[in-house]
């Protein structure tokens, strides 16, 4: 059973193809980094794994369950960092995400709460509203929704944009502990330093073909992406 | 059970965004205030016109101030990308649809709450034994706009000119709102017996049955695929 | 599919044609004037078929706008498309020979009567739909966002109707009611005519636009696939 399987996706706008038959494969358990330049289709995938498009033509599997048929269940299992942070602007950080878990149907103790801000290192924040956090704040306060929710499969734009050193170190080791407890992880980046401390797998995305690099010389590469 | 968490989750988000915020609840008000003086001036009237225009008049403000919230209502859910959220989140899409409708529902009560008292004394009228039936059609009328009106603003805000094309898409449906509504104000205001305008309030009854559950139902087409 | 309406849509047009010539002649010419309305009466042959059209206009919306909820067939969706744009045409004849009618009738070109505001509102609605679609960039959202206004305007326009009859009744009652036929042979022969080329008409129009929508997007998707190549 793969974590996260893409078989030749596909996805066209009016005008242009996004997408060309992209398929990989991350186990569960696994990191897959995805790189690629700005317009390349990064974005249009984690979409299309998110339940959020449709592909034009192609499907997915997430844990075994197909991501189109089986769209409720894989919503389930799944949750997405992305560049929106999903926070309501008059809300207070604990009550964002006691929105967040009460829509999930869980209610987690006050205690949890506070313990997930503080490993993000923002609980000195809890009771401020979102209107006031930078945009790194808004991103560790994503970790805490992400570490209090245990999804079964993590999709990440971009994390690394806009934390700061601390911040980085805190995502990677969230990642790694996720994918200790058998979680797939796919995320695109444009930090390879960082992507290349978690990755399994890596590949890049290039006018929307997919070609796999090796984690290794994924540093040492010369190409820009 | 999950689904009337939803709803619950939903409603308190909402109320408790606008009891910190009071953008909605202000500017729906003082735009309702300045449509009434612009209509009291346009047409210069005598205390017996009055009477005879103000139910119009009355409903005219209620919905031009509906739409104003309406719109309010999903451009909310904008920022920081929560209406993708909502998407991904495995919750029945008919919850999400009756959670917003209650907070809409009762938004747009409260400024009429308000509003009414200055029709009151404006015109001079006599309601204070019939309070349970005016009452009765600010609810059924008023559940009528925001049922069609919540459906058609999670419509517009994902598309262009959203400001425009909300009142040009509602406004035509609710006609029998408006009619309905006038009609049966009037008739409560003149003193007519009940049977002379009892079909008026069944005809807002029967309009909001139908268009809760039509809109219930065709939600899940407006967030998915 | 398309291949079939191209076939076909030929025979409709000339059909139809044909249909409304004789009706024309025996409706403008060969038939008596009315005994109460005089000449006047001879807008009917037009305005009851384009009345009836711009109806079906809207059935035909109504249903492939299910169809394309539950089916998500594209041309569906072009077929949807194509009668509400058709439908515009008749709905505004409609209400054009409506108020040329009322005018020397009724005195007035426009009374609030429930007919004419369901017409109204039922043009409204058309041009609603059309406005949204333009205002979508996505594709498969805007067809599903057109079907789900298409389908809710569905279920208030009857409402609309009753609403506006209890309103005020001022309008006349129909001609042909369905206890039976009101109108002598001689008025009703041309109105059939009339009415079946209107029909054929009305396929032949939305045929041709159907076909016209899904070429289009036919050639915006190759469009798109050379460009795709042209940039690798």
């Amino acid at each position: 059973m793969y974590g996260i399987r893409g078989i030749q996706l596909s996805q066209s706008y009016r005008h242009y193809q996004v997408l060309k038959e992209v398929s990989f494969e991350a186990a569960p358990g696994e990191c897959y980094a995805l790189f690629g330049p700005n317009g390349a289709g990064k974005t249009t995938l984690l979409k299309i794994l998110a339940t959020l498009q449709k592909p034009s033509s192609g499907r997915f599997e997430m844990m075994g369950h197909d991501g189109i048929r089986d769209r409720n269940r894989v919503r389930e299992i799944l949750l997405m960092i992305a560049h929106g942070s999903y926070l309501y602007n008059e809300l207070d950080a604990v009550e964002n995400l006691r929105f967040a878990l009460g829509l999930r149907g869980l209610s987690p103790a006050t205690r949890e709460i506070k313990l997930a801000l503080d490993r993000v290192g923002i609980g000195a924040f809890a009771d401020f509203k979102i209107r006031s956090f930078s945009e790194g704040m808004k991103k560790r306060l994503s970790i805490a929704r992400a570490m209090l929710v245990r999804p079964k499969v993590l999709l990440m734009d971009e994390p690394y944009s806009s934390l700061d050193e601390r911040g980085m170190k805190i995502m990677n080791d969230f990642i790694r502990e996720s994918a200790g407890q058998g979680a797939a992880v796919l995320m695109t980046s444009h930090n390879r330093v960082q992507s290349a401390e978690v990755a399994g797998k890596a590949g890049v995305l290039l006018q929307g073909v997919l070609r796999e690099i090796a984690v290794k010389d994924l540093v040492a590469a010369h190409e820009l992406f | 059970m999950n689904f009337f968490n939803v709803i619950r989750w939903l409603a308190w988000k909402d109320l408790l965004s606008e009891l910190r915020s009071r953008e909605n609840i202000s500017s729906m008000f003082f735009f309702a205030l300045i449509v009434i003086l612009i209509f009291s001036f346009s047409f210069s009237m005598d205390q017996q016109t009055a009477k005879e225009l103000m139910p119009g008049i009355m409903w005219v403000a209620f919905v031009f101030t509906g739409i104003i919230g309406l719109g309010k209502s999903f451009t909310a859910e904008l920022q920081n990308d929560c209406l993708e959220n909502l998407q991904m989140n495995p919750i029945p899409r008919g919850a999400i649809y009756l959670g917003k409708l209650a907070s809409n529902l009762l938004f747009m009560l409260i400024v009429e709450v308000i509003l009414f008292p200055l029709f009151v004394i404006f015109f001079n009228l006599d309601v204070f034994e019939k309070l349970p039936l005016f009452v009765l059609i600010l609810t059924t009328g008023t559940l009528g706009v925001s049922a069609v009106g919540t459906l058609f603003s999670a419509m517009t805000v994902q598309i262009r000119a959203r400001e425009v094309m909300l009142p040009i898409l509602l406004l035509p449906l609710i006609v029998p709102v408006m009619i309905g509504a006038v009609e049966a104000t009037g008739g409560v205001l003149r003193s007519e017996p009940i049977s002379l305008y009892r079909q008026w309030i069944e005809l807002l009854i029967i309009f909001d049955v139908i268009f809760t559950i039509v809109s219930f139902w065709l939600f899940e087409f407006i967030l998915d695929h | 599919m398309i291949r079939k309406i191209r076939k076909y849509e030929g025979w409709f047009g000339a059909t139809g044609a044909v249909c409304i010539a004789v009706g024309l002649y025996f409706g403008l010419a060969a038939s008596p004037p009315d005994s109460y309305q005089g000449e006047v009466v001879r807008i009917m042959y037009v305005h009851v078929p384009f009345a009836s059209t711009s109806m079906t206009a809207y059935g035909v919306l109504t249903v492939a706008s299910l169809w394309y909820l539950w089916k998500r067939d594209p041309l569906i969706d072009n077929l949807a498309h194509a009668s509400a744009g058709i439908g515009v045409f008749f709905t505004s004849g409609a209400l054009y020979t409506g108020s040329i009618w009322g005018k020397p009738t009724w005195n007035t070109w426009w009374t609030w009567d429930a007919r004419l505001v369901s017409f109204t509102i039922l043009l409204l609605i058309l041009i609603g739909y059309l406005m949204l679609r333009t205002f979508i960039e996505d594709k498969e959202r805007e067809s599903r966002y057109a079907a789900i206004l298409a389908i809710v305007g569905a279920v208030d326009l009857p409402i609309v109707h009753f609403s506006v009859e209890w309103w005020r009744t001022l309008h006349q009652p129909l001609s042909i009611s369905q206890r039976g036929v009101a109108i002598a042979g001689v008025m009703l022969y041309p109105l059939i005519l009339m009415s079946v080329g209107f029909y054929l008409l009305f396929t032949y129009m939305v045929g041709v636009r159907t076909q016209m929508l899904y070429l289009k997007q036919l050639l915006e998707a190759k469009k798109g696939r050379l460009l795709g190549e042209v940039h690798l």
